[in-house]
């Protein structure tokens, strides 16, 4: 018998699974008081997903700990009330409240690493909770922990029961965190960035096993997510939250479609949507950063970045107004007779906030689908870029490691070729030997065999043996913005070093040179005496771009240089790549698990799987069938934004095979549904033409690969804008 | 706004855990802690943007004061720390200046003898009548030479070792590493013995001898660093501008690893006080009549039974050293590793 047929715990009837009403929360440093939410009200009833948005730092998580009454020593409570179940959490006492987490809430936190003890078995783990909440003996307990496995739909449940959790992939991980989660059927679900970190491929498993769990649990799930994809999928309902205050709130299909608070409209526009290519528009990005904590707000907490905002909107903050209602809104005139009183909230929780009900904190909420689109397009063609020259051609790259006594393949047999001002986005999942590839070409690391030719000379294997020149042409931007800067330097001397080095720029104008590097990448000059550690990530990353360009270089190479950052930052910093190509004419590599990130900003796309490249061409000849059976997957599981376009997905079988020991025949035929059955498993595919440049490493040819595609999946799609 | 709440911070205040509470999103106080703007600002209707951008440009430079005063003051308000660093402040205050404190450390009195603790001699009198208490507050001064230089030493030599062996690996790492191995393999007591019975005695010699029996350790200690460091992508770029590997070690690492470094090497000086004094004790260091702890532990150690106060308070005092130094390490290293 599975645990979801014996509820554990008592529902009181008529009350919602979470009920936050008026929630004020400070945090306290050095006798400073730091509001991190307002005011914020919400309510998800039993059985409903309500998703949870917004930039790093709005507040999600401390309205996520607070439901859970894990609010830090120096974090309190100000205002307000959190109902679980119609209870106020306040008033448990400790023991109960032990009980109570894991009872009637349990949350999935971001990293299952994290989340999972190493030192204990994964059936040791799972035990444990129906041991201590529902006082079963070891025997019982392990066969629920079996059980639990099983409902999360893990292979082999009996061998995951007895295994560390070192030895299970993320994706595996995260479902026994939801496993244990679920373990004693609570009444709230929270996902705290569930799949942040997997790859698209697992990620859309993950996603799949929610939503199919849903049908048949009834507990209700905040999901607090960056990727409005993932809301889209999941949830009924959405919050919007801004620097601690909900700022739009309702059904996920309105508000996603027609977005009425223009930080909701910035959102969607800084997203690149499914198709969106650099040429045909730009993201838009939100100009300005989040408030810092602690920063006074005058009126409306999102004036200061708003493209609309009026003078009204600094005065006095908007309420909570419901949409559409309140005679559109425009309380422009009302609201300028009202004396501001910023020391006092609006009755927010006077709202009736229902299943059908639609809130939004503006003004001008008639004004935001005609929001100006301030980011002009800053792409021009591949043509006027440079276009026809070769610059890059990778032949017959391979490279491997030693994994105890094993040989790794991590780039296998890797030819492609790059033109003047082109970009090239390298996809694939983790593992696939993207990053590998890349330091073979900046030679952080020698390639075994293969030739890289730059510019019509041979490149050397390794960095240190070539030619300051090479060097200086062939730069690249890191992923992580932590630790893309020695921390130890100030942020002018990292840029003059660069210079010195690279820009062969005489001594008197090394100092204009990085005036003028850190002007291209918009840093202010005074943020040039601060450390790194005094920098935002977006900072960061735009120093580092700045670092690269020193030089002048004809090829970047770009190894997620935005994967780090929130959607708005990420805009901001793809903007600038595609800006700083248009001017420079320099060649990018765009390395990417973010396939609609990577259609945007490539002109050409390869697909790597298992080390080999198995797809090249045309970016949206790439996007569209007929293209490999792998990309075809990989595409389908993208989280999408548009509600009608949701594709069927499909699902890969199985996990992806071990480097030391690759598939025979085409690698990718373990896990293919379009399989031909003994080919593929005994014959190495060609490399199919599918015309302008297009191929892909298949046994099907194109004519009969595109029936099968076309008959699966919809129409090709024009990239939609909002 | 006054704020009268009172703050529920205990007395050791520290910064990470503090931000992992305010939002237990690493990026989220990344964000937060930098109020500044990015990307083009927006002239709003009425808004008052410069003054905006002042107030972020004042508050930026606070910030920035707040964070190099950060880690001074954390210490400061560590008592561990303190009290650490007070006791090893008066015994060099002392090893300065006991001279003009205290009665001559060699003046003898035949007729004060064994004399137990009274007001004249505080802590008694040993068997030449001199007074310990003038004793004890001037052996410091041997231990307070030798252990400071000789970790200085080890801390250079292991330095270069370690960087060089951390930061090349592959063979030349390989055969450092076990050449040190074999080198911690030795005891140091009896090693800095041959080695004092080879060369001779004196201070120099102690010196560079526990100076080089202690590089083995700190040599490991920097190559972990080191390899922590060596694979972040800042280094990554540095090879890719064409920096030679001199600058890459001592210009791009160096700076980030001397926190390990720094509370090694007052491990290190700990257990050098503790060396030094043993190898007095065993009679490689000064002479008699110096006041040295060791080498006076050592002289009165037959007179323990019948005037123990000779020997129990150099004993304390140099206890009260190592302890001091350890409280430092431990000080420092709770407070890098928050």
């Amino acid at each position: 018998m599975s645990a979801a047929e014996q509820p554990t715990s008592a529902v009181t009837p008529g009350a919602a699974a979470l009920e936050v009403d008026d929630l004020e929360v400070t945090f306290h440093r050095r006798g400073r008081r730091l509001p991190v939410l307002k005011g914020v009200t919400l309510k998800i009833e039993r059985g409903q997903a309500y998703g949870l948005v917004g930039e790093s730092g709005c507040g999600k998580t401390t309205l996520a700990m607070a439901a859970m009454r894990y609010l830090a020593s120096n974090g309190t409570l100000d205002n307000g009330r959190v109902l679980v179940d119609g209870q106020d959490v306040s008033t448990l006492s400790e023991e109960a409240l032990r009980k109570w987490r894991g009872g009637k809430v349990a949350m999935v936190y971001q990293d299952p690493t994290q989340a999972l003890s190493p030192a204990m078995r994964i059936g040791d783990q799972l035990a444990e909770v129906y041991h201590y909440h529902e006082g079963m003996n070891k025997k019982e307990a392990l066969e629920q922990a079996r059980e639990s496995l099983r409902r999360v739909a893990i292979p082999d449940p009996d061998g995951t029961l007895r295994r560390y959790p070192f030895e299970l992939s993320g994706g595996q991980q995260q479902r026994v965190v939801i496993a244990m989660a679920l373990a004693v059927n609570p009444q709230l679900l929270i996902l705290d960035e569930p799949t942040t970190g997997l790859d698209a491929t697992v990620e859309a498993e993950i996603l799949d096993l929610i939503e199919e769990l849903r049908g048949r649990i009834n507990a209700a799930i905040l999901l607090i997510t960056h990727n409005l994809g993932l809301v889209v999928r999941l949830c009924e309902r959405v919050g919007v939250l801004y620097a601690g205050r909900l700022v739009e709130e309702g059904s996920a299909k309105e508000v996603f479609t027609d977005p009425r608070h223009p930080y909701t409209m910035g959102l969607l526009r800084c997203v690149p949507r499914f198709g969106m290519n650099k040429t045909d528009a730009a993201l838009q990005t939100i100009p300005g950063t989040l408030p810092a904590l602690g920063d006074p707000l005058e009126g409306c907490v999102y004036s200061a970045r708003c493209p609309m905002a009026q003078p009204v909107c600094k005065r006095r903050e908007p309420d909570f107004y419901a949409w559409p209602g309140d005679a559109a809104i425009r309380g422009q005139a009302e609201a300028e007779a009202m004396p501001p009183d910023p020391a006092a909230y609006s009755p927010h929780h006077a709202m009736p906030v229902g299943e059908s009900s639609r809130h939004t904190r503006c003004y001008f909420t008639a004004d935001v689908e005609s929001m100006p689109h301030l980011t002009p397009v800053l792409a021009t063609s591949l043509d006027e870029r440079g276009g026809d020259t070769d610059v890059l051609d990778i032949d017959s790259m391979v490279r491997t490691f030693k994994d105890g006594s094993k040989k790794l393949t991590a780039v296998a047999n890797v030819s492609l070729s790059l033109k003047k001002g082109e970009t090239f986005g390298l996809v694939g999942e983790s593992g696939s030997g993207k990053t590998t590839l890349a330091k073979c070409v900046t030679g952080l690391i020698p390639a075994d065999s293969g030739t890289v030719t730059f510019e019509g000379g041979i490149l050397k294997s390794t960095a240190g043996k070539r030619s300051q020149d090479a060097l200086r042409a062939i730069q690249m931007v890191f992923q992580n913005p932590d630790s893309t800067l020695n921390p130890a330097w100030s942020t002018r001397q990292i840029l003059t070093r660069a210079v010195r080095k690279l820009g062969g720029a005489k001594e008197g104008s090394v100092r204009a040179k990085v005036d003028k590097l850190s002007a291209d990448v918009r840093v202010e000059p005074r943020f040039l005496f601060q450390r790194p550690t005094e920098l935002s990530g977006g900072q960061k990353q735009r120093i580092a771009i700045a670092r690269a360009f020193a030089g002048d270089p004809h090829l970047v190479i770009c190894d997620e240089p935005a994967s780090a950052l929130d959607v708005s930052v990420q805009a901001s910093i793809l903007n600038l790549l595609v800006e700083l190509q248009t001017k420079e004419q320099a060649s990018y590599v765009f390395i990417s698990h973010d396939l609609a990130v990577v259609r945007y900003i490539s002109d050409r796309i390869g697909v790597m799987y298992l080390a080999e490249l198995i797809e090249v061409g045309a970016a949206a000849d790439v996007f569209d069938p007929p293209h490999h059976p792998y990309t075809e997957a990989l595409l389908s599981s993208i989280p999408r934004l548009d509600f009608e376009k949701q594709r069927d997905r499909i699902p890969l079988r199985g996990s992806m095979p071990s480097l030391t020991d690759p598939p025979s025949g085409c690698r990718f035929h373990t896990r293919c549904h379009r399989s031909l059955g003994d080919i593929c498993a005994q014959q190495v595919p060609p490399d199919m033409d599918a015309g302008n440049g297009h191929t892909y490493r298949c046994h099907i040819p194109p004519d009969e690969l595109l029936a099968l595609q076309q008959a699966g999946a919809s129409e090709p799609e024009p990239a939609e804008t909002l | 706004m006054p704020d009268d709440r009172p703050t529920p911070f205990g007395p050791d205040p520290d910064l990470r855990e503090e931000s992992m509470q305010l939002g237990a999103d690493p990026e989220m106080i990344e964000l937060r802690a930098d109020a500044a703007s990015e990307g083009r600002d927006l002239e709003l209707p009425g808004g008052d943007h410069k003054s905006k951008a002042l107030e972020a440009d004042a508050a930026a430079t606070a910030e920035q004061k707040r964070q190099r005063r950060y880690l001074v003051k954390a210490l400061l308000r560590s008592p561990t720390f303190m009290v650490g660093l007070i006791i090893v402040l008066f015994w060099v205050f002392m090893a300065l200046f006991s001279a003009f404190i205290t009665q001559s450390p060699t003046l003898t009195d035949p007729n004060i003898s064994l004399a137990a603790p009274s007001a004249s001699h505080w802590f008694g009198t040993d068997d030449l009548g001199r007074d310990v208490f003038a004793r004890t507050m001037a052996g410091a001064r041997t231990v307070l030479i030798i252990a400071p230089l000789a970790t200085l030493l080890a801390l250079l030599w292991g330095g270069i070792i370690g960087l060089i062996a951390g930061f090349w690996r592959g063979i030349t790492d390989e055969i450092i590493m076990r050449l040190i191995d074999v080198l911690l393999a030795l005891p140091i007591i009896i090693t800095s013995i041959l080695i004092l019975s080879l060369l001779g005695k004196g201070t120099a010699i102690i010196i560079v001898a526990i100076g080089a029996l202690f590089t083995p350790v700190v040599s490991r200690t920097v190559r972990a660093a080191v390899i922590g460091e060596r694979e972040r992508e800042y280094v990554m770029a540095a090879r890719l501008r064409g920096e030679r590997s001199a600058f890459v070690m001592v210009r791009e690492i160096l700076p980030n690893i001397t926190q390990p470094i720094i509370v090694e090497g007052t491990i290190r000086l700990g257990y050098a006080v503790f060396t030094a004094a043993t190898l007095s004790f065993l009679g490689f260091g000064l002479a008699p009549p110096s006041p040295d702890w060791g080498l006076t532990i050592s002289v009165e150690r037959v007179f323990l039974q019948i005037a123990p106060w000779t020997v129990l308070f150099p004993a304390a005092a140099l206890a009260s050293l190592v302890v001091a130094v350890n409280l430092i390490t431990d000080g420092l290293g709770r407070t890098f590793s928050k």
